[in-house]
């Protein structure tokens, strides 16, 4: 069988300058919905008795909350450029996708085509067949919201109506539901995910109540990040002494 | 238009986050989705719609119960507003709703109050900005030369642990920030049995897990709510003690 001489460079195809402008694009795109939700914040947030000192507290907050989780996500992405290239990097990570959900997609799609992620059989057709194949199911992500957030305000405004004391009831328990079962769905995935999810939250535990002993704001905003770093680490040595998840 | 506004109402807040999130979420969507068609288009490759079909099915088997079970679970939490943020950024456990649970325990404000709302969209305005510098530049402007001075020792552990080392934290928060101790228990006691105890019996319910928590948790709160001590501010039932 003749085998064609395929590139397995792909950064050559990948940093296409056009692509480049697609990247920029993309987060010019997130900048303007953030300029425009802030707006909107500014000018109605005294229709819930928020004071404009309130909203930047808000707005620096969850920046400040953001960091640690960004640096996090920003060195995951960075031991993708080598398999996507920095254009699709950006794309895929920055936009509607996470690394864990790229990745997995991208070796799903690779495997259609005979090759592992990275390993010899990985060329340029198996790369753009695997961004083809994230993209289309980033698009299905997307779309997905665009079609049921309409719907969902429907029954929600009409539940709403019904009954205002469900509709108070639901967020907060919701929200602690949600983190509580993705939480321990990282479990049972190896000894060294259960020291990371540990050690994470003592950190925070003992962030917490120092901040509040001694009243400091900007502690629980930067809580998060020391969390994640004490999560990280813990897990560097519990990973090395051999209690990770088996490879 | 929306924004010609002057009097600060909630419809007027919804009026536009909603007209604006659709244009730019579909922008995104549009600009996102050209992406690997140009490179297919641009790089003469030889490449059929078979194979591509064929990958986006592999894909689709695994996340296409992902594409209604996300908006389903997290609408509830982010309310309209903050849903076109979230499918924009993605990044949503580990990112936006951590720092809008921050921002909201920073002000002091319950989640499901319609101020809280305010809280988290600026909040997730807030995380978008740091995500975008951060991306474009750690992982634009000195990706390139951080992958050869990072170990890989370093960024192994990074990618495999850097979920867990998030929710252990922002968990533990949020039970702080709710101080609500019923509702803490079912969550926690919903959560355990499902993940821990459903899904290793039925691996079929594995993708709707946190979903059923989730709606599982909502139903059992609302059951075993305290009746007898029944606010008249309808605002303030999500506090329960």
């Amino acid at each position: 069988m003749i085998h064609l001489a395929q590139s397995r460079d792909i950064g050559a195809i990948a940093n296409l300058p056009l692509l480049w402008v697609l990247a920029l694009c993309v987060f010019g795109v997130i900048i303007l919905q953030s300029m425009i939700y802030m707006r909107a914040v500014k000018r109605n947030a005294e229709s819930a008795d928020m004071s404009k000192a309130e909203v930047r507290a808000a707005f620096r907050a969850g920046g400040v909350a953001s960091i640690g989780p960004s640096l996090a996500v920003a060195l995951v992405a960075i031991a993708l450029l080598p398999l996507f290239g920095t254009p699709p990097v950006l794309v895929r990570v920055g936009l509607i996708g996470s690394a864990a959900t790229e990745v997995a997609s991208a070796s799903l799609a690779s495997g259609t085509m005979g090759a592992d992620l990275g390993g010899p059989e990985y060329n340029q057709t198996v790369f753009v067949v695997a961004l083809m194949a994230m993209s289309l199911s980033g698009a299905g992500w997307m779309i997905s919201a665009l079609i049921l957030t309409p719907i969902f305000k429907r029954g929600s405004v009409k539940l709403q109506q019904v009954n205002p004391a469900l509709m108070s009831v639901v967020p907060g328990a919701a929200l602690l539901a949600a983190f509580a079962a993705l939480t321990m769905t990282e479990l049972p995935k190896s000894t060294g995910h259960i020291i990371a999810v540990a050690a994470s939250a003592v950190v925070m535990l003992i962030s917490l109540l120092v901040a509040r002993a001694l009243n400091l704001a900007w502690l629980r905003e930067w809580a998060l990040g020391f969390a994640i770093a004490g999560g990280l680490v813990a897990a560097y040595f519990a990973h090395y002494a051999g209690l990770g998840p088996a490879a | 238009m929306a924004t010609a506004t002057t009097t600060p109402s909630h419809e007027a807040f919804e009026r536009t986050t909603s007209t604006w999130g659709t244009i730019t979420l579909s922008m995104g969507l549009v600009i996102a989705t050209s992406m690997p068609f140009l490179l297919w288009m641009f790089s003469d490759l030889d490449i059929t719609w078979a194979q591509i079909g064929v990958a986006f099915l592999a894909v689709f088997a695994v996340y296409g119960a992902f594409y209604v079970i996300e908006p389903l679970t997290y609408f509830p939490i982010l309310g309209p507003a903050g849903m076109y943020q979230a499918f924009m950024i993605g990044n949503v456990a580990n990112k936006l709703l951590p720092a809008a649970i921050v921002a909201q325990s920073t002000i002091g404000v319950k989640p499901g109050t319609r101020k809280s709302e305010y809280v988290a969209t600026a909040a997730i305005c807030g995380a978008a900005v740091v995500h975008v510098v951060s991306m474009l530049l750690f992982v634009g402007l000195l990706g390139t030369w951080l992958v050869s001075i990072t170990p890989d020792s370093i960024t192994e552990v990074a990618r495999i642990y850097i979920l867990p080392a998030i929710l252990g934290g922002v968990t533990v928060q949020l039970i702080g920030t709710l101080k609500q101790f019923k509702g803490t228990i079912i969550a926690l006691g919903v959560a355990a049995v499902i993940i821990l105890v459903a899904v290793p019996l039925l691996p079929v319910i594995s993708p709707g897990g946190t979903a059923i928590a989730v709606l599982l948790t909502i139903v059992l709160t609302w059951v075993l709510r305290d009746r007898h001590t029944r606010p008249t501010d309808p605002q303030n039932m999500t506090s329960i003690n």
